[in-house]
């Protein structure tokens, strides 16, 4: 049983006058303590008599375990789903049963983690719970971040009418959920392998052949059949014949880089390079897996954390949950990324780069390295600078000094044949792909 | 001029059918351009950082909520309305049981020489008492209600010499009648000070279901415990107050039954009339209370009632 400062305050004065009383010889003094000491001994008698023994279990175990007995307060939580996206909503539904046989006024919370927003209802309710009764709570939470979460635990409190005494419990009864970066439908990343994997299977790269996706119009050589000739084409050309040309299918792997390192949170939580490096890796990483290409990822902050190249949605979903995982941390030279993982991937295969290009000197010996070996570089870079200047945590004149050197960085790399794309705050990622291909 | 130009040159309506069309992503430095010149952080981006006192320091936190009310609903007027008329009650009260002899204010006003004075200042701290906690109640303000509660306990504290003395004549000079009287009294505090304070609790409760911050199953049954409360407790705590105050009587009540003669003693003993027979049954009374708590009496009556049932 725990005092309230109401009941402390009550305390001290009743002891107080109680003693003052005594000394002055006044009974009017006295009289007040008891009366007030009287009134908190009530209150406690009943605070200890509305005991708060609980256990906490799932809905699903309690199914399978109805004749256990429980002791006075159980409660049980369902989530709608334990993976969710970005700015997704789960509804939860807590259900409280009181088994005692006395009614009870309890005050609940469920804990919610203190990133995510109440939608719809509420997590802290006040209550009044008959004997042998149950109620159940629903709220909506929103998932504004991605990373992994946990309701729980709730908790519980009885309280005298007074606000005198309170008695609290922790149901230790927990749910964990994942939250996956946002994706954003991408219709062409206009990265495509030009080396084929030996291993088969109807992918694309950006060279004609025999494949499904239209490539481009040429003109008819004897031989082509004719099911190829692009009619409409042809007569717009004044009789040339034209035939449709289509992309070769083949396997190719891409590896995406994702930079973690500590200084990719700058900026705000919901506004920062990480962020947006998750976001748009899971959209690139979700765009080749159904086109059936083999992606595999390798975030690097602390530590380097690889997946494997795969296909299919199982990869889409183990890389998701890399990502929603990620977090900033150590300060890992991309150097020694690429010295590692180069011998590794086929040469020639695209590399995507998610970096804000900062704080490491060895960007540029890396890039220059993947170039050397044919791999074809894309560096998407969101600027931690744009955020910081946004947020208005960076004066003109530091920002334009910073974007300048960063400018020069990016012309360098440019130099060296990687298409690098500097990715504002506000622009869609189809679009910083488009332009990182000068389109 | 400049400006105009290049406007002129970027837009491409004149071009492709009236249809602008940009050749590239939306530059990164054109977005620089458009950023204020001014450097100053805006207000909404600096957090709301309260930085406490050496007051809130000692007390570990701010002494005075700060909490805004919206306007008060049923309840709370109700709670208002009743502190209000209790508050009335026990001033009156207050003023006809406490004499202004034995006060400090007294006794300096009449070492000075000026004995109208003590009276003034007895009657100007009931009447702050009065004010304030109107005031309190009505505006819903935690310090004028702090500044009632003390000035209506310091106008209390006198010299009594054990003796029960009132401020009119006119009030009974029986023991039981005095010794009911001061219970009521008690009990009158005791209830401003509850009911005081649970318009504050119950306006914060309010504010926060209004503003979504808590939700409320079954409020109805929440305030009627409530209402039951004030009546059950108080009467309690009369009952208790009754027992421990007239423990003159009931000790030799007991002691009768096996020594008449000793009960009588008793009786007529002037310890056990006095302020300290008061603190002799305080402490008979509260060790029976302390006993049930210790044996977890409360807890065994919950125990019981469920095998009852069960």
């Amino acid at each position: 049983m725990a005092w309230s400062r109401k009941s402390a305050m009550f305390a001290s004065l009743a002891v107080a006058l109680y003693l003052l009383g005594l000394v002055l010889r006044n009974q009017q003094l006295v009289t007040v303590a008891v009366v007030l000491l009287s009134f908190l001994t009530w209150a406690a008698f009943r605070t200890s008599h509305a005991d708060v023994s609980s256990s906490g279990r799932r809905i699903d175990d309690a199914q399978n375990d109805e004749g256990i007995e429980l002791q006075n307060i159980l409660a049980m939580r369902k989530v709608s789903s334990s993976r969710i996206f970005e700015d997704g909503e789960i509804d939860v539904s807590l259900r409280l049963q009181n088994r005692s046989n006395t009614s009870k006024v309890l005050e609940v919370r469920d804990r919610v983690p203190e990133v995510m927003r109440i939608k719809k209802g509420a997590n802290y309710v006040l209550m009044e719970l008959g004997p042998q009764r149950e109620t159940e709570i629903s709220y909506t939470i929103e998932t504004p971040l991605r990373g992994f979460y946990t309701i729980g635990p709730v908790c519980v409190r009885v309280q005298d009418a007074f606000g005198l005494f309170h008695n609290e419990k922790e149901i230790h009864l927990y749910e964990d959920f994942l939250v996956f970066p946002k994706m954003e439908d991408i219709k062409d990343a206009m990265i495509k392998s030009r080396v084929p994997k030996i291993f088969t299977g109807a992918v694309n790269i950006r060279n004609p052949g025999e494949g499904s996706n239209f490539y481009n119009l040429r003109e008819y050589i004897p031989g082509d059949p004719m099911k190829k000739v692009n009619w409409k084409a042809t007569a717009r050309q004044d009789g040339k014949m034209m035939v449709n040309e289509f992309e070769k299918d083949a396997v190719s792997d891409i590896i995406i880089i994702v930079d973690s390192r500590k200084i990719s949170e700058t900026g705000p939580v919901s506004r920062n390079s990480l962020v947006y490096s998750t976001r748009a890796a899971a959209s690139l990483s979700q765009y080749f897996l159904s086109r059936r290409d083999s992606v595999g990822l390798v975030l690097y902050g602390d530590e380097i954390t690889s997946v494997d190249r795969d296909t299919g949605k199982k990869q889409l979903y183990v890389l998701l949950t890399k990502l929603a995982g990620s977090m900033a941390k150590g300060n890992t030279p991309l150097k020694i990324v690429t010295n590692r993982i180069m011998p590794h991937i086929n040469r020639g295969s695209p590399v995507i780069l998610l970096s804000p290009l900062e704080e490491d000197p060895t960007i540029v010996d890396a890039v220059r390295d993947l170039r050397s070996r044919n791999f074809e570089v894309t560096v998407l870079s969101p600027s931690s600078l744009e955020f910081e200047f946004d947020a208005r945590r960076l004066d003109r004149t530091g920002y334009e000094v910073l974007k300048t050197e960063r400018d020069i960085l990016m012309a360098e790399l440019r130099g060296l044949g990687a298409y690098v794309m500097d990715w504002e705050p506000d622009m869609m990622l189809n679009t910083a792909l488009t332009g990182a291909r000068g389109f | 001029m400049a400006e105009e130009n290049k406007t002129q040159t970027s837009d491409t309506a004149h071009l492709y059918d009236s249809t602008t069309l940009r050749s590239s992503a939306p530059s990164r430095k054109a977005a620089a351009g458009r950023q204020k010149q001014n450097t100053e952080i805006p207000i909404d981006a600096i957090p709301e950082v309260h930085v406490p006192g050496w007051v809130e320091s000692i007390f570990g936190g701010p002494v005075i909520s700060s909490m805004k009310f919206l306007p008060p609903d049923r309840m709370v007027t109700s709670l208002q309305l009743s502190s209000s008329i209790t508050l009335v009650l026990l001033c009156f009260l207050t003023f006809m049981i406490t004499p202004v002899t034995g006060t400090a204010w007294f006794a300096i006003s009449n070492m000075i020489g000026l004995g109208f004075v003590g009276g003034l200042l007895h009657f100007i701290i009931i009447g702050i008492g009065l004010i304030g906690g109107m005031y309190g109640v009505f505006q819903r303000d935690q310090r004028a209600l702090l500044v009632s509660y003390c000035m209506l306990i310091i106008v209390t504290i006198r010299f009594a010499g054990s003796k029960v003395e009132f401020g009119l004549s006119f009030l009974p000079e029986g023991e039981i009648a005095q010794k009911l009287l001061l219970i009521l009294y008690a009990i009158f505090l005791v209830m401003f000070i509850e009911l005081s304070s649970g318009i504050i609790r119950f306006s914060m409760l309010d504010t926060s279901i209004r503003t979504g911050e808590v939700y409320v199953m079954g409020i109805q049954k929440i305030t009627s415990r409530y209402h039951k409360s004030l009546l059950i407790a108080p009467s309690i705590a009369g009952i208790v107050a009754l027992l421990t105050l007239f423990i003159n009587r009931i000790i030799p009540a007991i002691i009768g039954v096996i020594d008449p003669v000793s009960a009588n003693r008793l009786r007529e003993s002037v310890e056990l009339t006095s302020v300290y027979g008061v603190a002799l049954g305080t402490m008979v009374i509260f060790m029976i209370i302390a006993g049930s708590f210790a044996v977890n009496l409360p807890l065994r009556i919950q125990q019981f009632r469920d095998k009852k049932t069960n």
